[in-house]
């Protein structure tokens, strides 16, 4: 992934891991690994740990601590009802910038 | 280490109980997240802009990332990624800031407010 995507990315990451959690409860590192999988090559496990941080400071997700076979309990992650409201504000931001870079790109503005 | 930022300690039994098991559970880690842990627990306490009460909570935040990495195996550099200074002001962006620096910031908002005003 080349410097322009990573940045780009950063922007919308919030937005992703709300999709991602929306879909269904996950932890951390299911979080990342997904993300790598898609190609999302160089997101750093500690950025989506500090957005998730974040995000659950906000109140947007619930959290729950599940015991692991090894090492301290995991922090599994759901998006709770205002979670679900912010991400449904994400799409309609994400469709309004989408729309508008396309019309860019076609000459049409 | 960090005499400024223990001075302020100081006074609060309760963060200092805090920080010591803080201290001693990061010294049971294993190399390198017991490295690592201590390298930035370095940053964030010389680059200071927090109040005490947020750095305890970033510090053991910080804590749980590296030792749910080191039981999982995650190397370092999975972590903190090709820049640890940009992760590291990432995830402190996410606390709380120092009360004298949210004073010079109100300070700024104040300064440039009164000169909009001058020029409308």
């Amino acid at each position: 992934m080349g410097k322009q995507a990573t940045e780009m990315l950063k922007g919308v990451l919030e937005g992703i891991v709300l999709a991602v959690l929306a879909q269904r409860a996950a932890y951390g590192y299911e979080i990342t690994s997904w993300l790598r999988d898609e190609g999302f090559a160089d997101i750093a496990e500690g950025t989506v740990y500090a957005l998730l941080v974040r995000i659950e400071q906000r109140g947007l997700v619930d959290v729950e601590k599940v015991p692991s076979e090894k090492g301290p309990p995991r922090k599994v992650y759901s998006l709770n009802e205002q979670g679900c409201e912010y991400l449904n504000e994400f799409w309609r931001t994400w469709s309004f910038l989408s729309e508008r870079l396309e019309q860019l790109r076609e000459g049409k503005n | 280490m960090a005499p400024k930022w223990i001075e302020v300690l100081t006074g609060s039994l309760e963060q200092k109980k805090q920080w010591r098991a803080y201290k001693a559970r990061v010294a049971g880690f294993p190399s390198p997240y017991r490295e690592s842990v201590d390298a930035i627990e370095r940053y964030l306490l010389y680059a200071g802009g927090s109040d005490t009460e947020s750095m305890m909570t970033m510090l053991d935040d910080l804590a749980d990332l590296f030792e749910r990495a080191a039981a999982d195996g995650t190397p370092v550099h999975d972590i903190v990624g090709d820049d640890a200074v940009e992760f590291v002001e990432t995830f402190k962006s996410n606390y709380g800031i120092g009360a004298w620096i949210a004073k010079e910031q109100n300070r700024l908002r104040d300064a440039i407010g009164q000169a909009e005003k001058e020029q409308s």
